[in-house]
């Protein structure tokens, strides 16, 4: 600092000292990005290396075949993650848009709905959602949102019905099938979907 | 000087006249009264629960085919396990209520004003903080709440907008719960949000050394006495501190932590509910669809966290001085009632 000034009181002619100035500017500039840039990209590595590495895989299964697939009925479909998939005939005609495959998870929050018979409704006990047969929500958060529980695509080929689900396995699907016990667990309550299976 | 400290002396130059001037601080004497020792009290139970939280790392194993097995074998078969596990508990329940009161007498008691605005959102990021690291401890047991309030939680931060789907990602490594979940919360849990909180426990005491604690209703005499942090505050921490502990010991032996029903990600409980300090969320969840409740809650958390200068605005615009203690008993009274009203129902 103080060789800067008596190099000044030296030189009235500022010339040189800015042109320094300027130099030491663009020098401190290239160091700073030559930080920036080696110290975020160590940051970015780990960034990247946290984020999941791939979508979770999905793939397609045999559901039916059309001609035993009644109109009117449903089949409780399981993915191999366990999760219980309602899959519904609802014309007699042989496009896409005489099924539909609901999800049984809530679009709320991701909570499990379960069939309430005596309601005619699915309930999601998380914040009080309710949807009709069809699931379009009638009550709670997913109502107020015009929400509706999520559908499976599905593809129907030489008569065939399949269904895209993901492929991923969860670790406790055996236990799933003990009936659970303790508190907040109704045996009863195991009945997911109105199943009227083929 | 003996033999020894010649020894030391010789090697690590450092005055010990000196060392004791600079950690004995005088302390003001209104520092005895107990509403200005909640402070303290979380930075107590904090160290209680990094030593538990350690104890209980030694066999506690984060992945969902072990988790919950691990977490009955410290509950049913290690010696004192139960003890460790439910000291663990009792103390995260005390901890989050001491920082809850902490706030609020410094809220009330206008500590949060200049110069102080800073300290307050680092007390604001050190409450987030708590709340998180509770969060992420109750869904390590892995039971049936542990893993659907993980999945909600995750689905809360997934409705943020735009940057919703990337931190649900971050969260649960992947688009839904998955193996690779689990260890994520323990990694927060026991190791980046105690360093953060005591990286963020450094600074606010720092910054509480350097401001003074605020003199509240202290007559001019009482502010001139003061009385020494060595060895008068800290032997009346250590002996409030044991008190504390029994007090614990008490709540762990009557009440000691249990293990619900074992997580099944295919069934969501008919009766679900977070830990008490989430009751408030939870409920408003309830009243709102899913990005309404998510953007609201996160305009109430900014607007607390910018509250000093909010405040100050207040009371230089307005002839409404004391403002903030009635928006603060109402704030106060709303928590109340949102929480108790969501304890008293099954849905
Ligand atoms: C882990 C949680 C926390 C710990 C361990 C902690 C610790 C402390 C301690 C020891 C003091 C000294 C005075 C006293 O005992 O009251 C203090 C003061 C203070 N705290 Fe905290 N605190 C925590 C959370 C918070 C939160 C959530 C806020 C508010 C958002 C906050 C804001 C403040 C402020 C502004 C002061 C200065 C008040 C004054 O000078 O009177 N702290 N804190
Ligand atoms: S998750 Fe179903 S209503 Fe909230």
């Amino acid at each position: 600092m103080t060789g800067r000034n008596d190099e000044a009181g030296r030189a009235p002619d500022a010339g040189p000292e800015e042109r320094r100035g300027f130099l030491g500017k663009v020098s401190g500039l290239a160091m700073s990005i030559g930080l920036i840039g080696g110290y975020g990209a160590f940051g970015a590595v780990a960034a990247r290396y946290l984020y999941p590495a791939k979508a979770d895989p999905k793939s397609w299964f045999f559901v039916a075949v059309l001609r035993e697939f009644e109109v009117g009925s449903s089949i409780a479909y399981r993915a191999p993650s366990g999760a219980r998939i309602n899959i519904t005939r609802r014309g007699v005609g042989e496009s896409l848009a005489d099924f539909s495959a609901l999800s049984s998870t809530c679009p709320h929050l991701g909570c499990q709905v379960h069939w309430e018979a005596v309601n005619e409704r699915y309930f999601c006990p998380c914040h009080n959602g309710a949807f009709d047969h069809e699931g379009k929500a009638i009550a709670g958060p997913p109502a107020e949102a015009g929400q509706r529980l999520s559908t499976f695509p599905l593809k129907i080929e030489k008569g065939v019905l399949y269904i895209e689900v993901p492929t991923a396995e969860l670790a406790q699907v055996e236990l799933a099938d003990e009936v659970p016990t303790g508190p907040g667990q109704d045996p009863c309550l195991f009945q997911r979907f109105p199943t009227r299976e083929v | 000087m003996g033999v020894v400290s010649r020894w030391i002396q010789d090697r690590i130059p450092l005055d010990a006249g000196r060392l004791r001037e600079l950690t004995n601080e005088p302390v003001p004497n209104h520092l005895k009264r107990w509403w200005f020792c909640l402070g303290g009290t979380p930075a107590y139970l904090f160290v209680i629960q990094i030593f538990t939280g350690i104890m209980l790392a030694f066999y506690y194993q984060p992945s969902p085919r072990t988790a919950y097995e691990s977490v009955a074998y410290i509950t049913d078969e290690a010696a004192f396990g139960w003890y460790l596990r439910s000291m663990h508990k009792w103390a995260a329940t005390f901890m989050v209520a001491a920082v809850i009161l902490h706030q609020m007498r410094v809220y009330f008691t206008g500590a949060y004003r200049k110069p102080r605005e800073l300290n307050w959102m680092v007390g604001m990021l050190l409450l987030i903080c708590t709340l998180t690291i509770g969060f992420t401890g109750y869904s390590l047991v892995y039971e049936q709440l542990s893993f659907w309030g993980a999945s909600v939680g995750a689905n809360i931060a997934e409705s943020v907008p735009v940057v919703g789907p990337l931190v649900k990602n971050m969260m649960l490594a992947g688009e839904s719960y998955n193996d690779r979940t689990l260890p994520r919360f323990f990694i927060m849990h026991a190791a980046i949000l105690p360093i953060v909180m005591i990286v963020l426990l450094f600074i606010h005491i720092t910054l509480i050394r350097i401001q003074g604690v605020t003199e509240f209703g202290a007559t001019e005499e009482e502010k001139k006495k003061t009385f020494n942090f060595f060895p008068d505050h800290l032997y009346t921490e250590i002996i409030m501190g044991l008190s504390l502990m029994i007090i614990l010991s008490a709540l762990a032996t009557v009440l000691p932590a249990e293990m619900g029903p074992r997580a099944d990600p295919l069934t969501t409980p008919e009766v679900i509910k977070p830990e008490w300090f989430f009751y408030v969320m939870f409920r408003w969840l309830k009243l709102f669809s899913g990005t309404v409740a998510v953007i609201s809650s996160g305009f109430i958390v900014f607007v607390m966290f910018l509250w000093p200068f909010i405040d100050g605005a207040i009371r230089k615009y307005t002839r409404a001085k004391e403002a903030s203690v009635w928006i603060g008993i109402l704030g106060v009274l709303a928590i109340i009632a949102l929480t108790v009203w969501e304890a008293s129902v099954a849905h």
